[in-house]
């Protein structure tokens, strides 16, 4: 009789798809996408978490979310309940949102710490750096040491977090690669946007709840070849053949124009150019995922970021952000310019909704097979499903 | 029932000080609360201070909470006291 805990009886939810998977990581010319389960399985979505999110860098939240020291806000990152905020020094970091005494929730909303982090339930404190500095009643009413009580060992349990492109990104398993060494591809490729992101406020930021899987959102945004059926207002000046893809496979893709013009609005205004770009910006613009869960474009005169919050394997939040090249674009008589721009852009990210939403729905469709990609058009999709392929276990 | 209010006792300073801790918790109000727990610990510190070290723990808490500079202080009786390190 075989033991209760025997994990052999345990079911691999990756079993039934490991053939799948091998197709997934052949060449764009013969790949299929990946199966329907990767769209709709929870169990899936749960393995997913943890390879494709946890054990690498994924993007949190927005670093303008906590603006000044001793700002905090919680933060459901796939169910792991952490703490994002800007320490004395300025810095933002990210903790485990527990007490490291009886586990209890932090911080239930997002505030300022004033001085120190104090449980809510036994009141233990804890500094924005983290450490333990005070265990009140913890050897006794009014004795607050007790010496198997280690203070220097029961600190906030820290996540590391890097900042990029406005953007807080963290890896929660530990040990993935520095982000400056896991990412020095794309750093490379957009150093001349590498400078401190100038958020445009409230009025540059907004939210879209979509009812798809995550990555059909990065799948729509890494491709051109949607764009003159599904945003025929953007082909009016940005045609498909102004458009290149972008395949850094193991890394990021997604699209560039050539065609970049700005107008927003009636013309009359236009926020400044980021200073010392090189040409190739003038009429250039790039967007790019990278993986798992951050869209990024960017500009002469603006850069965006996209992140993607999967709330289930069928639903998603956009959190979209958009950030400046210096203070003149965030005065107060250019709010309203500000304002028409995120118009625009939420125009055409809304467009996408019926595509991404139609995709999910198409996931229950049990003989599709993933689908066929265009060689042509199609490869910074197919990187994207090769990255996550890989990522969940596939060999090929 | 004018007559049962007057022969009501005052309130001895620990009524008092027990009567605006419930106010200060039901109002969030930290300042208060290290105030009215800072006074709580001296009414209390020659009889028994293990009482008044509870006291002094919390207004100490509080005041680290708030970032309040009477938290140094606090701290530094409870240290003296061997009740904090």
């Amino acid at each position: 009789m075989a033991p209760l805990d025997d994990r052999s009886t345990e079911i691999d939810p990756l079993a039934p798809h490991r053939a799948a998977l091998s197709a997934v990581v052949r060449p764009v010319s013969t790949a299929q996408g990946l199966p329907n389960a990767f769209y709709r399985d929870p169990a899936l979505y749960e393995v997913e978490k943890r390879r494709v999110f946890f054990d690498g860098w994924a993007g949190l939240g927005f670093a303008h979310e906590v603006p000044a020291p001793g700002d905090a806000k919680p933060v459901d990152y796939l169910g792991q309940p952490l703490l994002l905020l800007r320490d004395r020094s300025g810095a933002v970091r990210v903790y485990q949102n527990v007490c490291r005494h009886r586990g209890m929730i932090l911080i239930e909303a997002p505030r300022k710490i004033e001085g120190a982090i104090r449980c809510p339930y036994h009141s233990w404190c804890y500094g924005l750096d983290g450490r333990l500095v005070s265990t009140p009643h913890v050897g006794g009413p009014g004795r607050n040491t007790h010496p198997d009580v280690d203070r220097g060992a029961l600190g906030l349990l820290e996540v590391r977090a890097h900042v990029w492109m406005g953007v807080v990104y963290v890896n929660l398993s530990g040990d993935a690669a520095p982000f400056e060494e896991a990412h020095a591809e794309i750093i490379g490729r957009w150093a001349e946007f590498d400078r401190p992101a100038l958020f445009g406020g409230p009025e540059s930021a907004f939210e879209l709840d979509v009812a798809c899987n995550w990555k059909l959102a990065v799948e729509n945004y890494c491709e051109s070849y949607h764009l003159p059926w599904v945003h025929p207002g953007l082909n009016s000046y940005s045609r498909l053949e102004d458009h290149y893809n972008i395949c850094e496979y193991g890394h990021y893709s997604g699209q560039g124009s050539l065609v970049y013009s700005p107008r927003i609005g009636d013309g009359s205004d236009a926020f400044p150019d980021f200073d010392g770009l090189s040409g190739k910006w003038d009429e250039g613009s790039e967007y790019l995922t990278l993986f798992p869960n951050v869209m990024l474009g960017v500009h002469r005169d603006h850069t965006f970021a996209i992140l993607l919050e999967p709330r289930g394997p069928a639903w998603t939040r956009e959190r979209v952000a958009i950030f400046y090249a210096d203070d003149s674009a965030l005065s107060e008589p250019r709010r309203a310019l500000r304002a028409e721009h995120a118009a625009q852009w939420k125009e055409v990210f809304v467009e996408d909704v019926f595509v991404v939403e139609g995709m999910q729905k198409g996931r229950e469709a049990d003989r599709f097979d993933g689908g066929r990609f265009s060689p042509a058009m199609d490869e910074p999709t197919h990187v994207f499903h090769d990255w996550v392929a890989r990522r969940m276990g596939a060999e090929g | 029932m004018a007559d049962g209010l007057a022969a009501k006792p005052p309130a001895s300073p620990r009524d008092a000080i027990n009567a605006a801790l419930l106010a200060a918790h039901a109002e969030h109000d930290r300042s208060a609360l290290i105030r009215c727990y800072a006074e709580a610990a001296d009414l209390v510190a020659e009889q028994d201070f293990d009482a008044a070290a509870f006291y002094l723990t919390h207004a100490y808490v509080f005041a680290l909470e708030a970032g309040d500079p009477r938290a140094a202080a606090l701290r530094a009786r409870l240290v003296a006291a061997g009740r904090e390190s």
